[in-house]
Order: structure tokens, then C-alpha cells, then sequence
């Protein structure tokens, strides 16, 4: 099943190329679509939008066809603007009800609908207050919820994380997930943080200069290399010269060790060390390869 | 003693899809238009935003109250339906530039235009539901008055017939000033997201149009040329409709002058149509644009 695909999609403007004779295929479930600034991800939302023509190539949503069905297609996808686009002077509820009733809802089913979605992204008691108040974190809530008040079968969020705290950024990113698993939604996200995406998307796309330079899945991505990361409160240099003795490849990266993975018997190791040497461990995680490592391999090509 | 059993419990009940009714491009049309319509008056926001709005129609009803009083002790009806709009027209021309930019300028401020164009709603849509929501305030704000006199001559009854003629030519008149205010009005301000920078252009607009208007005939008429005199009266757009309605009843003008007979009516007929026209063709095009951008 295929939600998007493109086919040579290209957008010139008079000063620079946004996109060069893209080609995709973009699955349900999420997927990360990763650029630097200034990559084309806000113009290929907007083409596959219907809301910008391409100067050449085509497309389809939903296996709707963006030069023609621009309106159907808008009827049943949702998106998150990456710029501010909230007016402060009315309540978080009443925003997400008009919006709602501008995707075709009828009032009742729109108010229920904001109701249900507000609590989805985590907004309480907040959302009957004007969103002039509002944190950075309740107004990027706000923007999704109206993103999703109709239901849409696929969302487009445009850097959903940007000016979030950590923590936020954490939140959001779970949210993104609960979107695709959960509610069965599609999403197509786009982030320049390259490393958050890996964490929730099933599939990532990554595009430089309008041009294509990697599509697959996350596994792919990730699977190349297995390591694992091991934090102790002190005494990593022991640790390391303890895991080294043992045969595992060991790299120190302050705080933390990277230990490349062999088999079973490399957690038994580090198991092994941290008790011999008494050491206090405090994390022991399962790092994976990180996407700007393959961004950077690729963009070096 | 067993405790009682939880009666109420509260489930997570997790994600709904919604499955009811979607409605097509009609219903957010007439949405949109509420929507803005109620904003036009300040209704659903702070007290602050309903100031203007409010005092503004008090304003607009105070020579219909005053005519009914009249009506009612002396028996004389002080107020021409037709000439209503003419002697509100500085009042109707601070409604429109104090809440025409109301209408359009937060969406490009704070940018929930892309918003409205990333969801069924297309650019001549959102123009359609800017423009009605204006016009029936307007068209509201000049009928509620002359009706309210109208229904005051109806009861007290003045001597001779009522001038149902008069109140019915006012009420098309009053749809046609309201449609084209609301076309100068709305399209001066859609080009800047600035609200008081859209109040100062529409509001400049209606001082410049009445100003020249009104200079021209004074001087023209001084100096005793009165046909040209006549002409330059329309460049108010006020007196431009009014020109109109007058050709097609058959009433006096209120302008400072008679109207231009022969060519006159018919031509201050096609100008408000090519005003309001010309008014929309740019909005639309200002929004195809600010579509694409």
C-alpha cells in the first residue's frame, strides 16, 4: 500500500531549485523526511498539498492526483505549518472548532471532535483560555490538534519539535508515534534534527538540495552497526581498559562508553566488568547508528 | 461493613475516527462567513472588541430614534429612506475601516491563512465568505435603522399612505452601498497585515474620495459650471450609488447638487458595478497569490 508517491517531481523559482526531479514512495505508519534548512521539505508538503504547482513531474496522495485533486486531497490530510499560525486573541477550543468546521465538520461534530483531540495532544483546562498565553509547547499541541480535528487519513507535520525544550521535544516526538500506531494515521514529518527522527519514524527519507539521497526503512538505517552504551557514575577508564582486556571493542566518548556488539556474550562482559571492579552502572542502553551518521556518509558521496 | 462497589469508573478510551457527515465547499463557505460576521461585531471576543462595533450602530439608530419621536409628537416625518445612508456616511465609512481590516488582517498576521488553503477552503471561497460576512454587516447596520423607522411611521400612523416605495427602494439600495463598501473596504485592507495600517487606507480612502468630490463641486459650482459640478459629486462613492438609485426611482438626490440627468444614472449604475467588480478581481488575485506563496 503506498500513501504518496512522486515521480520526478521538480519546483524551480526564479532564484534556486526547491526540488530536483524528486522520486518517492512514502508507506503508512511515519516517516521522517530529513533535510537541512533550505532542503525543499516545506515545498514538497506544499506540492503534495495541491497548494503549489510543480514546474515538472507528478504525484499522487492517497492515489489522488495533486494537479487535480488538490481539494480532495485536502479534505482528508491534515498539517502542521512550521511557522507560528495561531491568532492570540481567542480560545484554544474555539480555534480547533472553526478549524474543524473549515475541514467540512458539522458544528456539533466539530466541537466534539476538538474536545477528543485537545486531550489527545495534552491540553486541559488550558484550551478554554485565549492562546496569547500560551507556552511553546501548548501552541505547537494546539497546531496539531487542528492538524487532526478532521481525522485525516495523513498528516503532514513540518518540524513539529522546532523551539521545543527537551522534554517537549520528547513529548511531541511520543505524540508523532501514538499518530501513527495508535491512530492509525499516517505521517509524514519532516525534521533538520536528524537524530530525533529515528525514534519514531518507521521509514525516513533523506533529501538534500531538492535532490533524493536515501529512502528505507529504519532498520536499515539502523541495523548496519549494533552498539550499545554504557554509563557508570565513575571509573569508565578501568571499565574500558577491563572491557578491552576481554576482547570488546571499546570507544570512550566522555562520560559514556560505545561498545560495538559481537554477540550475547558482550552484555555478559560489561555485566561482568561493572561487578568486578564494583563500579555503579547507571545506564546500559541499546545505541543504534545514528542517522547523521549515514546523512553525512551520503552528503560526502 | 463491605465498601460499596465503584459505580463509576473512567475508561481510556483511546483514539476515535471520525465517521459522521463531511460537508462540501457551501457549508464552510456559510461557516467562515458566521464566523467572520460575528467577529465583525466583537461577538465570542473581549468586551474591548465590541466597543466600536456597538456604539458605531448606536450611533447609526439615533436620527431613526430621533425621527420616530417625531413622528409620534409632531406628526412629521423628518427622515428621506433614501437619504439615510447619505447623512450616516462618515459613520458607515468608520465602521468600514475600523472592522474591515478586523476581517482579514489577523489571518496574514499571525499567518492562519495557510490554515484555511491547507483544508477544502480555496482562495475565491475565503474571499466570498470575507466580503458576505462585510457586506451583510453593512447591509445590516443601514436596514435595521430605516426599518426601525419604517415600522415607527407603520404604527403611528401618520396622516396620508406610508411611503412603502421609498422604504423598499432603500432596502435595495442599502444591499447595494453595503456590497460595494464592503468590496473598497475589505480589498484596501486584505493588502496589509497591519490592522491600523488598513484602518488608515481605508479611512484615507474615503477622505480623499469625499474631500476631492466635495472641493471640485464647491469650486465648480462657484464658478457656475454645474453640469461638470454634478459629475464631480460621484467621485464619492456615496454619492455615486445614491446617483444610481435616484436614475432608477425616480427620487431627489441627497448630494449637494442634482446628479447628472441623461447619461448620469446609468453611468454611476455601471461604475458601482465596475467598482465592485474591479475590487473583487484584485482581492482574489492577492489571494491566489498569497496561495502559491
Amino acid at each position: 500500500m503506498t500513501i504518496l508517491t512522486t515521480e520526478g517531481l521538480t519546483k524551480r523559482f526564479p532564484q534556486v531549485t526547491a526540488l530536483d526531479r524528486l522520486s518517492v514512495n512514502v508507506g503508512p505508519g511515519v516517516t521522517g523526511l530529513v533535510g537541512a534548512n533550505g532542503a525543499g521539505k516545506s515545498t514538497l508538503i506544499k506540492i503534495l498539498l495541491g497548494l503549489v504547482e510543480p514546474t515538472e513531474g507528478t504525484g499522487r496522495v492517497l492515489g489522488m492526483d495533486i494537479a487535480t485533486q488538490g481539494p480532495e486531497i485536502r479534505r482528508v490530510t491534515g498539517y502542521m505549518p512550521e511557522h507560528e499560525c495561531l491568532p492570540p486573541d481567542i480560545s484554544a477550543t474555539e480555534f480547533v472548532v472553526h478549524m474543524g468546521q473549515m475541514s467540512g465538520l458539522p458544528r456539533a461534530a466539530a466541537r466534539e471532535r476538538a474536545a477528543d483531540v485537545l486531550r489527545h495532544v495534552g491540553l486541559y483546562e488550558e484550551r478554554y483560555r485565549a492562546i496569547g498565553g500560551y507556552s511553546t509547547g501548548m501552541r505547537q499541541r494546539v497546531k496539531l490538534a487542528q492538524a487532526l480535528v478532521h481525522d485525516p487519513k495523513l498528516v503532514f507535520l513540518d518540524e513539529p519539535t522546532n523551539g521545543l525544550d527537551p522534554q517537549g521535544r520528547d513529548e511531541m516526538l511520543a505524540l508523532i508515534r501514538r499518530i501513527g500506531t495508535e491512530f492509525g494515521i499516517s505521517v509524514l514529518v519532516t525534521s533538520h534534527l536528524l537524530g530525533e527522527l529515528e525514534r519514531v519514524c518507521d521509514h525516513v527519507i533523506v533529501i538534500d538540495g531538492g535532490r533524493l539521497l536515501r529512502s528505507s526503512d529504519i532498520g536499515d538505517f539502523t541495523q548496519a552497526t549494533q552498539t550499545i552504551t554504557v554509563e557508570v557514575e565513575e571509573g569508565q577508564e578501568p571499565l574500558a581498559a577491563r572491557l578491552t582486556e576481554l576482547g570488546e571493542t571499546v570507544t570512550v566518548h566522555g562520560r559514556l562508553l560505545l561498545l560495538s556488539v559481537r554477540g550475547d556474550e558482550t552484555f555478559d562482559a560489561v555485566r561482568d566488568a561493572v561487578c568486578d571492579l564494583s563500579l555503579n552502572l547507571v545506564r546500559l542502553e541499546q545505541g543504534r547508528q545514528r542517522i547523521e551518521d549515514v546523512f553525512r556518509e551520503n552528503a560526502h558521496v | 461493613m463491605s465498601e460499596p462497589a465503584p459505580t463509576g469508573v473512567i475508561h481510556d478510551i483511546g483514539y476515535r475516527h471520525y465517521d459522521g457527515a463531511r460537508h462540501g465547499r457551501g457549508y464552510t463557505i456559510r461557516a467562515l462567513m458566521l464566523h467572520s460576521l460575528r467577529g465583525v461585531f466583537g461577538l465570542g471576543r473581549t468586551a474591548r472588541s465590541k466597543i466600536i462595533p456597538f456604539v458605531l450602530f448606536g450611533v447609526m439608530m439615533l436620527p431613526a430614534v430621533v425621527s420616530i419621536a417625531t413622528m409620534a409628537l409632531l406628526q412629521r416625518n423628518m427622515i428621506t429612506y433614501s437619504d439615510y445612508a447619505i447623512m450616516m456616511q462618515v459613520l458607515l465609512a468608520i465602521f468600514v475601516a475600523s472592522q474591515s481590516p478586523y476581517l482579514v488582517a489577523p489571518d496574514l498576521r499571525f499567518r492562519i491563512l495557510p490554515l484555511y488553503l491547507s483544508r477544502p477552503v480555496t482562495p475565491r471561497d475565503y474571499v466570498a465568505a470575507k466580503l458576505g460576512a462585510m457586506s451583510i454587516a453593512l447591509a445590516m447596520l443601514i436596514a435595521i435603522p430605516i426599518t426601525a423607522v419604517f415600522i415607527g411611521e407603520l404604527v403611528i400612523d401618520m396622516p396620508g399612505p406610508p411611503n412603502t416605495s421609498g422604504y423598499v427602494g432603500s432596502m435595495v439600495s442599502a444591499v447595494v452601498y453595503a456590497v460595494l463598501l464592503a468590496s473598497l473596504g475589505v480589498t484596501i485592507s486584505s493588502f496589509t497585515p497591519r490592522r491600523g495600517l488598513g484602518v488608515a487606507s481605508v479611512i484615507g480612502f474615503y477622505l480623499l474620495t469625499s474631500a476631492v468630490s466635495g472641493v471640485l463641486t464647491g469650486v465648480l459650482l462657484s464658478m457656475s459650471r454645474d453640469d461638470e459640478a454634478a459629475w464631480a459629486q460621484l467621485l464619492n462613492p456615496f454619492f455615486l450609488v445614491n446617483s444610481a438609485q435616484t436614475w432608477i426611482t425616480g427620487e431627489s438626490g441627497a448630494g449637494l447638487t442634482p446628479y447628472p440627468d441623461g447619461l448620469g444614472g446609468p453611468v454611476s449604475a455601471l461604475a458601482v458595478l465596475v467598482l465592485i467588480v474591479l475590487s473583487v478581481t484584485a482581492m482574489l488575485a492577492r489571494y491566489r497569490k498569497a496561495a502559491s506563496a
